[in-house]
């Protein structure tokens, strides 16, 4: 692996929420570099401020100190060059899917005619033609989710948050899901950072972890996954997937052995 | 498309399959279609009116006092007759319409901009909740001295009694608008007025127009009210002489063409609502089928 450029440097953030027995700090110095192309995925036990972080860097939030510096620059947040995707598929439902889609390109104001034609370029690319008068409702959660891909993928973004994208939907259809995202982040060459609970997923699909610790939270160990993939599928046929699962089990405290003796 | 309707027919067939047991034990109610339920329901209005008649006829009940159907009709008839009927409803009609139009309109655009100014919004809410304290009827004497006995001073009242009504049901709705939403107009880049024309109105309709139809009641509430207290024409101004002339006949014609008049101006909203609020229709038509 040649030298990896550092695409967004989190250094030292920290964050506290005000709460009925004084100030709770969420975000103990969170330090971690995300690579150009990289694939990162972020686990922690629940509650640990994973959303938080994903927050700061979406300028949602405001870091109470620390900084975020972005290809050498430093930044306040990346609002507007990042595309956010929650768990949530959080589509206007009195949108059809076409200007569920279009919705970003409206709001940075590109030509009518030439967000029209993006729209359907993606979703015919997505399998999704034809649909592009149905409101959200009508459709199934994998295809809401698909959209929901579509409408962050259309905006161009520097970097793919990813909020337990898929955590809603069925094992089949995420996996399907899996797939498709990994596969459009080759064609598009993105920076993904996926906040996950599922270590499963968290090795199948990342080239980097970064495991953070409990409240307050800081980074506990950053763990690249050497595998070898064309597909998430193919990953975890992978001889060493199951190491790497259980490493990662480890700096969650999930006891896997104890486990698999019960089973 | 057609993948679309290929699956929901395929989802309504299966929903019918286990049905199609139970369908020849519990016969399907043959009445329960859209003819048959307009057969059905004419039939006990016409049975209503023909005891009503019968016992009028039969001294039962005081024609004097409850009127009579045979009666009710002649004095529509001539009402019709001599078109003064639509004028009145003409009347009452314009100044419910206008008067809710301006209440909702004007209510519902401080209640949505409420939103922008959190400050703003808490520091009028006191005053808002207490003016809405008031039953806005009590205003109508007042109303009526300082406008007159013209048509203004009924559309005043009706402003006065929807405006607050749009107004608190505006602003609910927009406090309550997804905050998820929001958040990724603003991660996409998106300013606060973005968020407020492509977030805070649209999920702020459905509560709106759901207070339309409260709105539109309490227009012709006014609108009547109004009259009752001084008008030279309008619906009210019908029932209100006719019931102090004991002239009982008169005042059904007057009840019977509100309530008509009610029933349009009801449907007017559902009509709207199917068109502002499209993305709401297809699911609503199902029922649960117990």
């Amino acid at each position: 692996m040649s030298e990896p450029q550092i695409q967004l440097s989190i250094r030292n953030v920290r964050k506290s929420f005000a709460a009925k027995g004084g100030e709770v700090p969420v975000l103990d110095g969170l330090t971690f570099d995300i690579y150009e192309r990289d694939f990162v995925s972020i686990i922690g036990p629940s509650g640990c401020g994973k959303t938080t972080v994903f927050n700061i860097i979406a300028g949602l939030l405001d870091a109470d100190t620390g900084e975020l510096v972005y290809r050498g620059v430093p930044v306040d947040n990346l609002r507007g060059r990042i595309g956010y995707m929650m768990q949530k598929d959080l589509l206007f439902p009195w949108r059809t899917v076409l200007q569920n889609v279009l919705l970003g390109l409206t709001v940075r104001g590109v030509p009518e005619h030439e967000a029209l034609d993006t729209a359907r370029e993606y979703l015919s690319t997505f399998g999704l033609s034809g649909f592009e008068q149905s409101y959200p409702r009508t459709l199934s959660g994998g295809m809401r989710q698909r959209v929901a891909l579509i409408r962050t993928l259309i905006m161009d973004p520097d970097i793919l948050l990813l909020d337990e994208p898929f955590s809603a939907l069925d094992y089949q259809t995420r996996l399907y899901l899996e797939g498709v995202l990994m596969e459009a982040v080759e064609t598009f060459n993105k920076t993904v950072i996926l906040v996950t609970h599922d270590i499963d997923e968290a090795v199948a699909l990342s080239k980097r972890v970064v495991a953070l610790s409990g409240r307050p939270t800081k980074v506990k160990n950053v763990h690249t996954i050497d595998i070898e993939r064309s597909s998430p599928v193919e990953a975890r046929s992978d001889h060493r997937f199951s190491d790497y699962f259980h490493t990662l089990c480890g700096e969650l405290d999930i006891q896997t052995t104890k486990k698999r003796v019960k089973a | 498309m057609t993948q679309v309707t290929a699956l929901s027919s395929q989802e309504a067939q299966s929903a019918a399959d286990p049905k199609a047991g139970t369908r020849s034990k519990r016969a399907r109610f043959s009445f329960d279609t859209g003819g048959g339920r307009i057969v059905l329901q004419l039939a006990s209005v016409s049975a209503f009116f023909l005891i009503w008649e019968f016992a009028a006829w039969m001294g039962w009940i005081s024609e004097f006092l409850v009127g009579r159907p045979s009666g009710i009709w002649n004095v529509l008839a001539t009402r019709t007759l001599d078109g003064s009927i639509f004028v009145d409803s003409g009347y009452t009609l314009y100044e419910a319409l206008l008067g809710f139009v301006i209440g909702t309109v004007v209510g519902s655009a401080a209640g949505l901009a409420m939103w922008y100014s959190a400050f703003a919004a808490r520091l009028v809410e006191p005053f808002i909740v207490a003016l809405n304290s008031v039953p806005k009827i009590a205003l109508a004497p007042i109303v009526l001295l300082w406008f007159g006995t013209g048509l203004v001073s009924k559309v005043v009242l009706v402003v006065s009694m929807t405006a607050l009504v749009a107004l608190i049901a505006a602003y609910q709705a927009a406090k309550d608008a997804d905050k998820d939403l929001q958040s990724l107009m603003r991660s996409m880049g998106g300013t606060k007025h973005q968020v407020f024309y492509r977030v805070i109105i649209p999920s702020s309709l459905p509560a709106m127009i759901a207070t339309f139809r409260i709105n539109i009641g309490f227009g012709l509430v006014g609108a009547v009210v109004g009259e009752f207290i001084s008008s030279k024409r309008g619906l009210g101004n019908i029932v209100y002489t006719a019931s102090s002339l004991y002239d009982l006949n008169t005042v059904w014609v007057g009840l019977f063409t509100l309530m008509l008049v009610g029933f349009f101006l009801y449907h007017g909203i559902d009509f709207l609502e199917r068109r502002l609020l499209p993305w709401k229709q297809d699911v609503e038509r199902a029922h649960v089928q117990l």
